[in-house]
């Protein structure tokens, strides 16, 4: 079985409450990695799908560091991450320690700014324009709920490698 | 560029619903039923009525009050029945998209019903009398349509092979 877990409250105003289901995702994804060496880690458990846990980490770092650091600190003056990387990152890993540690190294360092961003945010006016390298006019609003349901969805896929590597199923 | 909190929420929450819809289209209903993702039990059948009763629960007895209405798809004896309680017939795949569809029409007409003000309003969302913002309930549907969709994005790769990343 492996349906999400039950609903936890998450008090306090917009950003609060989209920081609060961010925060429950990368435990979420931390967890399904959590105990499993390097070879299960990059295994692509669910094939046809080229998907392993890791390849879900170092995309998750990238992901985290285009929102936070690029479009909502609007520093869109550098590179995105794995940028060359046609896959997102997906398919760059590799099952050895090195890889690993890499990985959760970048997506940690990528929490962490992502959190002090967090804190600075505040209860900014949640309906605040960004611009995305495309040019595109987001709110950042829709920048947090979009990291929510990013993660979510991941954290899906998530699930199904877990279990069929070693059977761990829920939350 | 979507300002609006609500505006916001019901477009994530219909981009759910129509890739869950999309991931089902064009199976047949032992496909629909297959557990494509073994050893896991989900199949695509399984999360359509999971997510019609997921709508009535949170729509129709949390944010409305409305505790009265049987539990769809349910049955004491198996907290999975939802997953677990059906053989793969076209009946059964009809009765799924119907009761699905139907929880969506009448979630879609509350929706109406607010506004962004209404967001921060508390209700009460369980037995024991927990309360908690309309804003954090539809935040956790998103989320969890979302999640489920990533165990639908698998199941159908491995059905037919069609990705809808």
């Amino acid at each position: 079985m492996t349906v999400s877990g039950a609903f936890e409250r998450h008090p306090g105003g917009e950003v609060a409450t989209y920081a609060g289901y961010l925060a429950g995702h990368r435990a979420v994804l931390a967890a399904k990695c959590a105990g499993l060496p390097p070879a299960q880690l990059a295994a692509r458990s669910m094939p046809p799908s080229d998907l392993s846990l890791l390849g879900l980490v170092r995309h998750l770092g990238r992901v985290e560091h285009y929102w936070f650091e690029m479009v909502i600190d609007e520093r869109l003056d550098q590179p995105r991450l794995d940028d060359d990387d046609p896959t997102g990152g997906f398919h760059r890993v590799e099952p050895t320690l090195d890889s690993v540690a890499q990985a959760f190294g970048r997506w940690q360092e990528q929490i962490e700014y992502a959190d002090a961003c967090l804190e600075r945010l505040g209860e900014v006016d949640p309906g605040s324009p960004r611009r995305t390298r495309d040019g595109e006019l987001v709110s950042v609003r829709d920048v947090l709920v979009h990291l929510v349901e990013e993660y979510a969805r991941h954290n899906g896929h998530a699930d199904l490698l877990r279990e069929a590597i070693d059977g761990r199923a829920g939350s | 560029m979507e300002s609006s909190e609500l505006t916001t929420y019901r477009e994530y929450l219909g981009h759910f619903r129509r890739t869950l819809e999309h991931q089902c289209e064009g199976l047949s209903p032992e496909q629909l039923a297959s557990r494509s993702a073994a050893p896991s039990t989900l199949s695509l059948l399984g999360l359509v009525r999971h997510l019609a009763l997921v709508e009535q629960i949170w729509f129709r007895r949390a944010l409305q009050g409305l505790t009265d209405e049987p539990a769809l798809f349910s049955d004491q004896a198996d907290p999975d029945h939802e997953f677990n309680g059906f053989a793969g017939t076209a009946a059964e795949a009809a009765e799924a998209f119907d009761a699905w569809r139907d929880q969506i029409a009448k979630a879609d007409t509350w929706l109406d019903t607010q506004d962004d003000i209404t967001m921060a309003d508390e209700v009460v969302y369980n037995s024991d009398g927990k309360r908690s913002s309309k804003r954090d309930i539809l935040v956790h549907l998103i989320e969890e349509y979302a999640r489920h969709c990533g165990h639908a994005d698998l199941l159908r790769e491995r059905i037919d092979g069609r990705t809808d990343l």
